[in-house]
């Protein structure tokens, strides 16, 4: 492609951006690692009797790829049930509703909920089936939880692309005789490859930096780096050693990223759907109605521990005390909107902001690294990475060493919160970007562009529309996220800026379950109401541009 | 396009601004890994007293001893108030607190300061076992009141308790094992073995079995007594019992941050921190820990199940020499199979 005025000053500003929060704090805590006065690895020499980091590293790497696999298996099983099985609207809403649930868990409740689902005495374990010996510490328990929290992110990248995968193109097949399973195999999955790549990385970079999950499910039996690094840093006071274990994480997070790379690029990658010569609207039929009792079943069970998890949450919110005292009350609700308004309102100030800034810089980013040509592309895309496939710990440690002095003085305001949530989880956004945007063929830019359209307008009002639900898939995220991110937050909360969830862990510690519940619940409710607003206001600007099933989620 | 996101950005950088300038003008900022529950009112209290607003944070000992180091040089906080003793051990390490004594310190046991001065405990905190009532009554057991309780088969898989990396709670559990087998630490080892064999799991932050021993999960967790309190509070059946071997209490401390912005502000809640009327706050405001100025008043029912708990004497000096070898050796012994 031609060169364009607008590419440059984009790629400068994005690399400029990146440079600063992302690289510069990250430089700031390797020199803190690996300096003293010199050159010095004493911060990995403390950590060499402890013969849970070996295995820690050895089970993070097999939870990252189980979870990987198992959630974007379970995303495309979902995803699969939303776009190709004819199913209404409203059942698609339903689906979309219920799917989102596990992402946005506020800390330690999903764990906690699990553990009351399927613990010892769990509702579903011992009440319904009658086990007793059940253990879902370890890698079980943790493998669950984890598939379950971040499932949804590859629910959402799989069905933005599925959903530009031309059902005319499995028509052809299907006319050209061939059965079911051969055009899934065939024509669906392999342009459906990048999605899959690219949940795959999603999923298994978010296992990777998620120490919340085995900090409660994992115990000593199952350690993995994250926690590993959060026990170094808070119950050993050791930062530097923590951050060595973290860096060591870096290994596994490039050995995803490479590999989604070559999967993508493997076959000259030509994944085009999307040509601008639309077929008549044809009747999906690339799933057969076995197929779809499958995949129902299994998303359905999905469902079912899902909503009984949350379940949990909300009973705990409506009475007194859990299992102490059952009767309703609405106390824990009148103590959220007495005292714990603030936080509401400067969570919200933060996600909201977060929404559009990040929406914008994961699309603008997807776009750079996906259909131009620049040096140091490649590892534009990693270091935009780095921050999500890092535990939260770590960020927000280097966010504090990097930002908390002049001229850089930004703790202690709600900028460094926007800025922190923006880097760290805007990667949804940019890989359902990049995902889709394979889909499209470039002819369909240059068309626009031998019409004397300039590279900002064809962004506009070509690629932006295409890409919407990549977008808006993105934002949804990082608006949960931004909702509900705790660990490098406590780093960063100031006393001006308190969060709803720095409220809810305080209410876990607290033991006042039903306050946390209460919390977690409003942060719920005001995420499907963002989500939706979000959704009809994406619709509105968009009018007229060709569109999916309409879902909650879709536009 | 990207007007948008620079207008955006700006309009985030005024607000900020704009709330970063909104603080008052006599505010002292603490960072504290007390609760909420159990520290805001002793920081109300304050407030009324002197107007002086105190903003706070709460964090865990590690995450506030993690920030505080990180702000070194431009510190945020001018306090740290309420942090297990050994969070005050590496903070004194990473040299983020400086010594000052306020005007009682003379008055508080000497085992019960730092001996420089870095930092004073303003309570002490005692280990206790708790458990659900209704379980036990289920499997037939009484609640334990020996070590060699715990190691009886009935409680296999029912019994929780803190992670030794985790500070404060395992700390306080591994201590008390120590004393109670009378500082012979191979003997407190092989018991911790045998213990482990019973253990469902041990949580990542000290207090974290108290949810699940509450509603039932697991039998007994060893913890706080402001957790076994809080869950009695609530309304949770939890017996609470001692072993009769003895338990320590670890102590909870205050320091003045190096190089704090509002250092009289700081040193005068200090001196107040130590003084009957804040310390008699602790009855008070059900902190359920035991004050450390003597004659401060003591919960009622602190002090009725205190009478059954044999408390083991500490040597501060020992533990901060010896406690990171300990974890090691739990590490390496006890939790490897």
């Amino acid at each position: 492609m031609r060169r364009d005025p607008v590419v440059a000053p984009a790629v400068l500003l994005v690399w400029g951006a990146v440079a600063l929060f992302v690289l510069y704090p990250l430089g700031r805590l390797l020199i803190l690692t690996f300096w003293d006065g010199g050159p010095s690895l004493d911060a990995v020499r403390r950590l060499g009797g402890d013969w849970t980091h070996r295995v820690a590293l050895v089970n993070s790497l097999v939870l990252a790829a189980l979870v990987g696999i198992a959630g974007t298996a379970l995303g495309l099983a979902a995803a699969l049930l939303a776009v190709r099985a004819n199913m209404s609207r409203w059942a698609v809403r339903a689906l979309d509703a219920v799917i989102l649930l596990p992402l946005i868990s506020p800390p330690f409740t999903a764990a906690i909920a699990l553990i009351f689902a399927l613990g010892p005495r769990g509702l579903i374990s011992y009440h319904v089936f009658g086990l007793t010996k059940v253990n879902i510490y370890g890698l079980w328990g943790t493998l669950l939880s984890e598939t379950l929290t971040y499932f949804p992110i590859a629910y959402l990248t799989l069905k933005a692309v599925l959903a530009n995968v031309d059902p005319n193109l499995e028509d052809s097949a299907f006319s050209l005789g061939a059965r079911r399973w051969r055009v899934f195999r065939t024509i669906t999955l392999p342009l459906a490859t990048p999605g899959v790549a690219n949940a795959f990385l999603l999923v298994s970079a978010a296992s990777l930096a998620d120490f919340a999950t085995p900090l409660i499910l994992g115990g000593t039996r199952f350690p993995v780096l994250p926690t590993q690094a959060f026990l170094q840093i808070t119950g050993l006071y050791d930062t530097r050693g923590g951050a060595a274990l973290c860096f060591l994480l870096l290994v596994p997070a490039l050995a995803v990223f490479a590999g989604q790379r070559w999967v993508t690029e493997r076959r000259g990658g030509s994944f085009v759907t999307i040509t601008g010569k639309v077929g008549a609207a044809t009747r999906v039929k690339s799933l057969s109605p076995a197929a779809v009792a499958g995949l129902g079943a299994v998303c359905g069970l999905v469902v079912v521990l899902v909503l009984v998890c949350y379940a949990v949450i909300f009973a705990a919110s409506i009475v007194r005390g859990l299992g102490a005292d059952n009767s309703l009350s609405l106390a824990h609700y009148a103590h959220v909107f007495s005292g714990g308004l603030r936080a509401v309102r400067d969570t919200l100030i933060v996600a909201v902001i977060c929404m559009p800034v990040g929406g914008l810089f994961a699309v603008v980013l997807g776009f750079l690294v996906s259909r131009t040509q620049f040096p140091g592309r490649r590892a534009l895309e990693f270091a935009a990475m780095l921050n999500y496939a890092l535990p939260g710990t770590i960020v927000g440690i280097a966010y504090l060493v990097a930002f908390n002095d002049p001229p850089l003085a930004l703790t202690g305001t709600a900028f460094i919160l926007v800025v922190c949530y923006v880097f760290r989880y805007s990667l949804a956004g940019t890989r359902a970007t990049s995902a889709v945007l394979a889909q499209i063929d470039p002819s369909i830019e240059e068309a626009s562009a031998s019409l004397g359209a300039r590279r900002d307008t064809t962004f506009r009002r070509v690629v932006l529309p295409l890409v919407r639900p990549a977008l808006l898939a993105g934002m949804t995220v990082l608006f949960i996220r931004a909702m509900t991110a705790i660990s490098a937050t406590i780093f960063l909360v100031s006393l001006q800026w308190s969060l709803v969830t720095v409220r809810i862990l305080e209410g876990i510690t607290n033991l006042e379950l039903g306050q946390a519940s209460a919390f977690s619940v409003l942060v719920i409710v005001l995420v499907y109401v963002a989500v939706v607003v979000a959704s009809l206001v994406m619709r509105r600007l968009n009018a007229g541009s060709f569109g999916q099933a309409g879902t909650l989620l879709g536009g | 396009m990207r007007d948008w996101t620079l207008a955006a950005c700006v309009a985030v950088l005024i607000m900020a601004g704009g709330y970063a300038g909104e603080a008052a003008a006599e505010t002292l900022n603490v960072y504290t890994a007390w609760p909420e529950s159990l520290s805001q009112p002793i920081f109300k209290a304050y407030t009324a007293k002197t107007g002086v607003q105190v903003n706070f944070i709460r964090l865990s000992t590690g995450e506030l001893v993690a920030r505080a180091t990180a702000e070194k040089n431009n510190p945020r906080a001018d306090v740290i108030w309420g942090a297990p003793g050994d969070g005050f051990a590496a903070a004194k390490e990473a040299g983020i607190i400086e010594p000052y004594r306020p005007p009682t310190w003379d008055k508080i046991p000497a085992e019960l300061r730092d001996k420089d001065g870095y930092y004073t405990a303003v309570s002490r905190n005692t280990l206790v076992f708790m458990s659900n009532a209704k379980l036990l009554k289920e499997k037939g057991l009484k609640a334990p009141t020996s070590w060699n309780d715990l190691l009886d088969p009935a409680y296999k898989g029912q019994i929780q308790t803190a992670d030794a990396r985790t500070s404060g709670t395992a700390l306080t559990r591994i201590l008390s094992i120590y004393y109670a087998f009378g500082k012979d630490e191979d003997k407190a080892f092989d018991y911790q073995k045998k213990l482990h064999a019973n253990v469902q799991v041990y949580t990542k932050s000290g207090g974290g079995c108290t949810i699940p021993a509450a509603l039932g999960q697991a039998i007994v967790c060893i913890a706080h007594m402001p957790d076994a309190m809080e869950a009695r509070k609530k309304g949770y059946d939890m017996a609470v019992t001692f072993p009769k071997e003895g338990v320590v209490a670890v102590i909870e401390g205050v320091a003045l941050v190096k190089g704090a912005k509002n250092r009289e502000l700081a040193t005068k809640f200090i001196d107040w921190t130590f003084s009957r009327d804040m310390q008699d706050l602790l009855d008070k405001h059900d902190v359920y820990m035991l004050p450390t100025l003597p004659g401060a008043s003591i919960d009622a029912n602190v002090q009725a199940l205190m009478k059954e708990a044999k408390l083991l004497p500490v040597d501060l000096e020992w533990v901060g020499k010896n406690r990171k070898r300990l974890v090691e050796r739990w590490v390496n012994e006890v939790i490897k199979e």
